[in-house]
């Protein structure tokens, strides 16, 4: 009798021990500079963008509300490291737990409601938690809090950037895994079938809701630990992190570089946090480019970028194979006479006056 | 009594703007299915370009207001042609949310970034239509610009709720959005529908931004501000009947006005939306969306 083995998915494994070295190894190389900075903000941004892969690209859950909860990350990370006193750890754990709270609380309400609804409530959260947060003397009003430590303190500012940076870079290991895992397990295929059709996935067992919950929850959750990345990399939160305007840039990270790819986002979430910061022209002119890219990648290939790359090398392995499989099967003809290729599907040719 | 009458008249005229924008939202999604999230940026271009070319380059008043709805008309049907017509038409982009937001996202980033390159980030006001000091009866005063708001914000929801029930052209425009297959084998040509009403809408938002400018004054950053609050009074009309939008429109501004005054000048737009949301949360069918919309 055979023996029945379990065998384990490697890919979340490998994309955290990829992301980790890859990242660390730059962040090294780049040594605590004006680049480095960048890429660990950029980082922090990744996150957040991990969970709406999650979230929006393959769930399809229609919500608005992850600058909120970056909002949360980063204003809880401030309070708690400038009122109380927290290390790094204790305040990210903190945050963790609050997040997961509070993405439960709100969530268990939101989820109820259906498609657009959820879009609309969820797009309400941004406005008012914003004008709350420019309101409360606590939060430190329109100047926000200022002195945010880094994660990993340091002899020098560029050490402590490039700790901060690794640690970053191992949160987003971590996230990418996470996620890769929930898409790639039982649970994944639960939610593709409702994404597809929520009819569906509840005729073949799905708790709908309690699905949604736990997508809304993830998403919230890494979308708050993004937040204490950028704060802990930028030293200070206002309450722009958590207005209309970031969660725009969030949905810019998500669907130019294309909302199903985690890999894409990643690079993508970097890649625009660099040019919004690299030339006066582009930092000026981003949400110009960003709207041209947009309305261009929604019309040639919605998948975003990597849906377009993943096209073309379609397309080249394809060539690719043709090319191999006419060489195999010349070679196998004696190699002088030209082998003429049939596609497999097509079909047998009609005899004539047979039809 | 004096100061509820106040409060009302402003809560009226920005419960106006609300129900102006959602009418706009409301009308095309009726017709494609489609939200525009430009609908804010199309009025930023009507005020800041009516003003510049009044104030700047000295068009005469009215001149400069059909130049510049022109402008807006035009940049409205170039992008239904270029984009709309190669998503829906040629079904060459993607579907599903994507049509439904991000189209019109993208085209709200554009307008934002060539208004900012064109007109700068200053704040602009056209000249008001209805020019004077501000109307008093004992001791309620309303501005002269406050009752136009109101007033066209009034007539265009009627318009548009009498165009989509009253004419053959209206009911064909609403069967686009019901079937666009069925809508297509009775003769109903949904391009058309779908580009003439998106270009309408843009030139009634322009209109409206020139209408109501010398009260609020427009940035570049005015639009997107603007569509997500025509997005809620068009979402409490099931996104499809704007004559409700405009009635639910001046039902938020009337509430936002009393919250500031009787309750907190600072907290007032806080509250609305607190309140606004919990009443989507716990009662979803008030917005009126079927399950197939849900």
């Amino acid at each position: 009798m055979a023996r029945l083995t379990r065998h384990r998915d490697p890919l979340p494994l490998a994309a955290v021990i990829a992301i980790v070295v890859i990242g660390s190894l730059a962040l090294i190389a780049l040594n605590g500079s004006y680049l480095g900075l960048t890429i660990t903000v950029g980082v922090g941004f990744a996150v957040v963008t991990v969970g709406m892969v999650l979230q929006l690209g393959y769930s399809r859950q229609l919500a608005f509300s992850q600058s909120v909860f970056m909002g949360v990350g980063a204003y809880g990370t401030g309070i708690l490291e400038t009122k109380y006193n927290f290390s790094s750890a204790e305040s990210l754990l903190a945050v963790i737990a609050l997040a997961t709270v509070a993405a439960y609380v709100v969530g268990s309400v939101v989820t109820r409601a259906p498609g657009l609804a959820l879009a609309l409530a969820t797009l309400l959260l941004p406005l008012f938690v914003f004008q709350l947060a420019t309101y409360s003397t606590y939060l430190g009003q329109f100047s926000g809090i200022n002195g945010v430590p880094p994660f990993w303190n340091g002899p020098t500012y560029q050490s402590e950037l490039v700790r901060s940076g690794i640690v970053s870079v191992v949160l987003l290991g971590l996230a990418t895994g996470l996620v890769l895992r929930v898409m790639r397990s039982g649970v994944g295929l639960q939610l593709m079938a409702m994404a597809e059709d929520e009819r569906l996935g509840e005729a073949i067992g799905v708790n709908l809701r309690q699905r949604r919950l736990d997508v809304f929850v993830l998403g919230s959750v890494l979308a708050a630990v993004g937040g204490a990345v950028l704060a802990s990399a930028q030293g200070l939160v206002t309450p722009d992190v958590l207005s209309e305007s970031a969660e725009i840039t969030l949905l810019i990270m998500l669907f130019v570089p294309g909302r199903k790819s985690v890999a894409a986002t990643i690079i993508g979430a970097i890649v625009i946090e660099y040019l919004s910061t690299s030339t006066s022209f582009i930092s000026t002119n981003l949400g110009m480019i960003e709207g041209i890219v947009l309305i261009v990648i929604l019309i040639v290939e919605p998948d975003g970028a990597a849906g377009a790359l993943s096209r073309l090398l379609g397309r080249r392995t394809d060539r690719w194979g043709g090319a191999l499989r006419t060489g195999i099967a010349r070679l196998r003809t004696g190699g002088g006479e030209r082998v003429r290729e049939t596609p497999a599907e097509a079909p047998p040719a009609a005899a004539p006056g047979n039809r | 009594m004096s100061q509820f009458l106040n409060l009302l008249a402003a809560g009226l005229t920005s419960g106006a703007i609300y129900g102006i924008f959602g009418a706009c939202l409301a009308v095309w999604f009726r017709v494609c299915n489609v939200l525009n999230l430009a609908v804010g940026d199309f009025a930023m271009l009507g005020a800041i370009g009516t003003a510049v070319l009044v104030q700047q380059d000295h068009f005469p008043f009215l001149a400069g207001i059909a130049v510049d709805l022109l402008a807006v008309g035009a940049v409205a049907w170039v992008f239904d042609r270029v984009v709309l017509h190669l998503a829906f038409d040629r079904r060459s982009g993607g579907h599903g949310i994507v049509s439904v937001f991000f189209y019109t996202f993208g085209l709200s980033l554009v307008l934002e970034g060539l208004a900012r390159a064109i007109f700068g980030t200053d704040v602009h006001a056209a000249p008001a239509i209805w020019n004077g000091p501000a109307l008093t009866i004992a001791d309620f005063h309303v501005q002269r610009a406050g009752v136009l708001v109101i007033a066209v914000a009034v007539v265009s929801g009627l318009v548009l709720w009498a165009y989509l029930h009253f004419t053959v052209s209206g009911r064909a425009a609403s069967a686009c959005g019901e079937s666009v297959v069925g809508s297509r084998i009775v003769g109903i040509n949904n391009a058309l529908f779908r580009r003439w009403i998106f270009v309408g809408t843009a030139v009634l938002a322009a209109l409206f931004g020139i209408v109501e400018s010398p009260l609020t004054g427009f940035t570049f950053q005015s639009g997107p501000t603007i569509s997500l609050i025509g997005v809620i009074a068009a979402g409490f009309a099931a996104f499809r009947r704007p004559g409700r939008a405009v009635v639910v429109g001046l039902g938020l501004g009337v509430a936002e006005a009393m919250l500031g005054g009787y309750v907190s000048t600072g907290y007032n737009d806080v509250l609305l939306y607190a309140i606004v949301f919990a009443i989507i949360i716990l009662q979803p069918e008030v917005l009126g969306l079927s399950a197939a919309e849900a």
